[in-house]
């Protein structure tokens, strides 16, 4: 490994010192490194190689601009140093420049073909970029200089089956068992992982048929049971070999009698429909008579059985939970509720408990022995009945809270029942009570981590995140940079991280939010480039079918439902603060401010943004001006220090909207099937004036859901822009828009018309009366007063939910109303909801 | 200035380290795992040894050889399919499609595009912009 100069060959001590340096830096003892890299350029000033050697310790001391500026230099004295290239590619690599890295990896490659490390480098890129093609390329090459490795053959066929050459994939991997002398030995773990690869690529290209015998002949002794078991009966079920099938899916039932997929899978093999009630009901009281205490076999049962048949096996279901006091039963329950018929069945069964206690059992006589469940049944009961009351399709908060109650004078430190007087708390919308019931019913375990979680999600949900974080405290590494939140950061705690984001966005402390909402970004930047380490580690350890789930995982990271959510709220602040610049400037505008200002102080507020803006752009480049190096921490790593701790040069950005649209493309690109997400990219376009974007995200919300209340206002708002240009569109632009926005808004019948329609059509539902009639204000300024009353009228509706409310009250305020209309709004839905917060404190100014 | 390098020699700088880590705990998880692939490549260097007790060499070279006609032979079925394929429709689609710079540049502007895929975008709808801009604004349904 000692690296040599080769076109401006050194003197041997020079050389000498130059290997030392090589060593220096693999070692990372970055001083020594440098200053035996000076001590060879005093004599030799020019030296390309020293001068890039000396780029990449630098780059790693965490200075990476005079790195760059280095291996400049170091190229145009040694253009043909292959040493050189490299280097330039390690920095734009270590950058995550990585098109860049591939083509000076390719050009140092193209000075020194045989370079292995140099080759490798290049093949870890082209798989982080899904350059399958010339993946395969690097693959075959390396496979070349090591033919005995059976890894590198391993990687060359995963190298062809992502590029879809499932074919040469599999003939690679048999080539090379082919030159095996004998069966490998049952611990070589490797070889068993490159047989149930080879068979995962054989049914990949749909041969089932052979992919089973191929199974049958060469996982026999595989150590990986579960999954040839699993594979097997699938591939006989796949062939329509549904004796042997059911067989092999009542091996595995007898190996986890708990998994549902073996019933599907076994349901399927016996040909039966889960119709035929007789057949199913046989079926599962056989497993629920051979597992006595197994769960599975009689949860499954109430998903399909109907009518008397289903009170029956749920009565007996229940009192069975609720004898034990299983404190989940209702979570094991409440997904039949979706049925209503079901739900009411169920809710007969448990006040009949309630009010007559447990059926003495006649026939179990295992049941019967037990004298203690009597205790436990009657508070199990009472328990069911609270979260019964308070789950969203069964909801009566007044009777949820009787029972918790007398739960709790029963036993008053049952953190179980705190916590779900808490949940009724929240639901009442009483954040801050919820809070303080969650946080009562942490004291009673304060070691139990559970519940300090939900304790501090309620404290933020009731904006304290200061009390929060104090809980979250307890189970940090508090000597972490950056204190408990700064561990929560670094073991990417995701959920806390957004919700205090939200917390803030409540809050109006935009930059804080902000703040937050970077970070999960950047923590799935992390996801992203941590397969990188896999690409070698994993063949290295054989484990290649976890490694390809791996892959195809993370092509598709930024679906997620956590990068949305966080992805969304972070667009929306920007959204918000391009309406209202002077909420970048915190403390002098909070919200009723802000509201208030005409034109002529807006626009004032918005000189000053400016020009404060530009006062801290200016700092800010004297201060990169004036950078040291990064300050290094004990193990040499360049300390990250946070120089915006608030966000507030986030909040300062001059171009909110293309800050927003860094979110919405990975947005779009990622869950363009999420409305919501959608919907907020309709907001950047049209601020943007981007009609035709905006345009798109109209349809394509239109096909989610053609009658979503924010599609119809987007609509129209959309309309309304185009019908208020201050210059025409393209002739072009406009003739696509005319062409595809008929379908959405067709121009024949009257905006008024439609929209009244739109009315009349959902007229019992909130969200969509409110939605209406922001339409109907935006189309007549004038009907403002009726508009307000009606709005006050959709309190009354029947579906209307507190969120719901709580938004018609963000719309009444915009629309700047009479104190009159909106003390009768407050008023109202105070009295339909009494506890809610929302509507108590706000009733005051 | 270039003078060949001598055969005995090899460059040897590691790549990049992972990222630096952000904890100690983090530092540590990445203190272990670069320590396994250390080992990992003198463990490799070992089991090297013994399985190439257990694989024929002699095997191996014909292998490799037989993957390379086969790779060979792969190349130039699938080469004269795909590639005549590909250069055909290229050569079609180059030949007829003229695209116009105003359009290409209001499909910039208008869908957030760059230039090349501006470009693509109009040239696989015939030069028509209004047309490439339909597809494109329909395209997400």
């Amino acid at each position: 490994m000692a690296p040599q100069p080769a076109p401006q060959p050194l003197a041997s001590k020079e050389r000498s010192l130059f290997t030392q340096v090589v060593k220096n830096y693999e070692n990372k003892q970055y001083k020594k490194g440098l200053k035996a890299a000076d001590q060879i350029l005093r004599k030799n000033p020019d030296h390309g190689d020293t001068i890039a050697m000396k780029a990449l310790i630098i780059n790693s001391q965490g200075n990476t601009d005079e790195a760059f500026a280095l291996a400049k230099i170091a190229l145009k004295n040694s253009m043909k140093s292959h040493v050189c290239w490299h280097v330039y590619g390690l920095l734009y690599r270590s950058a995550k420049n990585f098109e860049e890295a591939i083509k000076a990896y390719k050009f140092a490659l193209k000075l020194e073909p045989e370079s292995q490390q140099i080759q490798k480098d290049l093949a870890l890129l082209q798989m982080q970029m899904r350059d399958y093609q010339g993946y395969v390329q690097s693959r075959r090459a390396i496979l070349q200089q090591r033919t005995s490795w059976r890894q590198n053959w391993t990687a060359l066929a995963i190298a062809q089956h992502l590029a879809g050459d499932l074919v040469n994939a599999e003939r690679t991997l048999t080539t090379f068992e082919d030159t095996l002398k004998g069966v490998p030995p049952k611990t070589d773990i490797e070889h068993a992982e490159a047989v149930l690869y080879k068979n995962a690529i054989i049914a990949e290209m749909g041969d089932i048929g052979r992919a089973l015998e191929h199974l049958d002949a060469a996982a026999k002794n595989n150590p990986d049971r579960t999954s040839v078991m699993e594979l097997r009966a699938k591939y006989l079920l796949t062939l329509g070999r549904n004796e042997e099938a059911a067989k092999a899916y009542q091996a595995l039932l007898a190996r986890n009698p708990e998994y549902r997929a073996y019933f599907e899978g076994l349901e399927a093999a016996l040909g039966l429909d889960r119709s035929d009630i007789k057949a199913m009901k046989d079926l599962y009281t056989d497993y629920a008579s051979q597992n006595p205490r197994g769960d599975a076999a009689r949860r499954i049962p109430l998903d399909f059985l109907e009518g008397d048949d289903f009170r029956e096996a749920a009565d007996h279901y229940l009192q069975h939970m609720l004898r034990k006091g299983i404190p989940s039963t209702f979570a094991n329950i409440k997904a039949l509720y979706a049925n209503t018929a079901k739900k009411d069945t169920i809710l007969g069964l448990v006040d009949s408990y309630a009010s007559d206690g447990p059926t003495p059992m006649v026939n179990g006589s295992a049941e019967k022995q037990a004298n203690g469940d009597a205790e436990l049944f009657g508070p199990s009961v009472r328990y069911f009945l609270a979260q019964h009351y308070n789950y969203y399709l069964s909801r009566d908060l007044k009777r949820a809270m009787k029972y918790v109650d007398e739960l709790l004078d029963l036993a008053p430190k049952s953190v179980d029942y705190h916590m779900t007087k808490a949940r009724i708390w929240k639901h009442y919308g009483n954040a801050q009570k919820a809070a303080e019931t969650m946080e009562k019913a942490r004291t009673l375990d304060d070691r139990d981590r559970y519940i300090n979680t939900k304790s501090a999600k309620y404290h933020l949900r009731n904006n304290d995140n200061g009390a929060a974080i104090k809980n979250m405290s307890l189970f940090t590494r508090n000597e972490a940079p950056g204190g408990p939140l700064g561990d929560l950061h670094d073991m990417q705690c995701i959920w806390y991280i957004t919700e205090d984001g939200e917390s803030y966005v409540r809050q109006g402390k935009l930059g804080l939010a902000l703040k937050r909402f970077a970070s999960i970004s950047s923590i799935f930047d992390i996801w992203q480039e941590d397969q990188f380490d896999f690409h070698s580690f994993s063949l290295r350890k054989g484990q290649i079918r976890a490694y390809v789930d791996m892959i195809r995982w993370e092509d598709h990271l930024r679906d997620h439902p956590f990068f949305s959510r966080a992805a969304i709220a972070a667009a929306q602040v920007y959204v918000k603060l391009y309406d209202r610049p002077d909420l970048a400037h915190g403390s002098l505008s909070n919200g009723v401010n802000g509201a208030k200002m005409d034109s002529a102080e807006r626009k004032k507020a918005e000189k000053k943004a400016r020009k404060e803006r530009e006062k801290q752009e200016k700092a800010e480049a004297e201060r990169k001006d004036a950078k040291k190096p990064a300050a290094v921490d004990q193990n040499g790593e360049p300390k990250k220090e946070d120089k915006d701790p608030n966000g507030e040069l986030l909040l300062q950005t001059p171009e909110p909207l293309l800050e927003a649209m860094k979110y919405v493309n990975h947005l779009l690109e990622n869950s363009p099937k999420n409305i919501h997400a959608q919907q907020l990219a309709f907001e950047v376009f049209i601020r943007r004036r981007k009609f035709l974007l905006a345009l798109r995200t109209l349809i394509a919300s239109h096909t989610i859901s053609p009658s979503d209340p924010t599609l119809h206002e987007q609509i129209f708002r959309f309309q309304h822009s185009l019908s208020r240009l201050s210059e025409p569109l393209p002739p072009k632009t406009m003739e696509v828009i005319n062409a595809e926005f008929n379908d959405l808004l067709p121009a024949s019948t009257g905006l008024d018309k439609h929209n009244d329609d739109f009315l009349q059509k959902h007229h019992d539902s909130a969200p969509h009366v409110q939605a209406c009639l922001k339409v109907r204000q935006m189309l007549d300024p004038s009907s403002s007063e009726k508009a307000q009353q009606d709005l006050i009228r959709t309190l009354a509706l029947e579906s209307c939910s507190l969120e719901d409310a709580v938004r018609g009250l963000e719309i009444l305020e915009e629309w700047k109303p009479e104190p009159k209309y909106k003390n009768d709004y407050i008023a109202a839905a105070h009295e339909r909801w009494p506890e809610a917060s929302a509507f108590v404190s706000k009733k005051q100014d | 200035m270039a003078e060949p390098q001598p055969s005995s020699v090899q460059e040897g700088m590691d790549p990049e380290g992972p990222p630096a880590p952000a904890s100690a705990e983090d530092r540590k998880a990445a203190a272990a795992m670069s320590s396994l692939e250390t080992r990992g490549g003198d463990e490799e260097a070992e089991t090297k040894k013994s399985n190439n007790k257990q694989i024929d060499q002699e095997a191996l070279v014909k292998a490799i050889s037989r993957l390379e006609l086969a790779d060979k032979a792969a190349k130039v079925a699938a080469g004269e399919k795909s590639q005549g394929e590909k250069e055909k429709e290229e050569r079609e689609k180059r030949a007829k499609v003229k695209v116009d710079q105003a359009d290409v540049s209001l499909l910039v502007d208008e869908l957030d595009l760059n230039k090349v895929k501006a470009t693509e975008l109009l040239k696989a709808h015939e030069g028509d912009a209004v047309k490439a801009m339909k597809a494109f604004v329909r395209a997400s349904a």
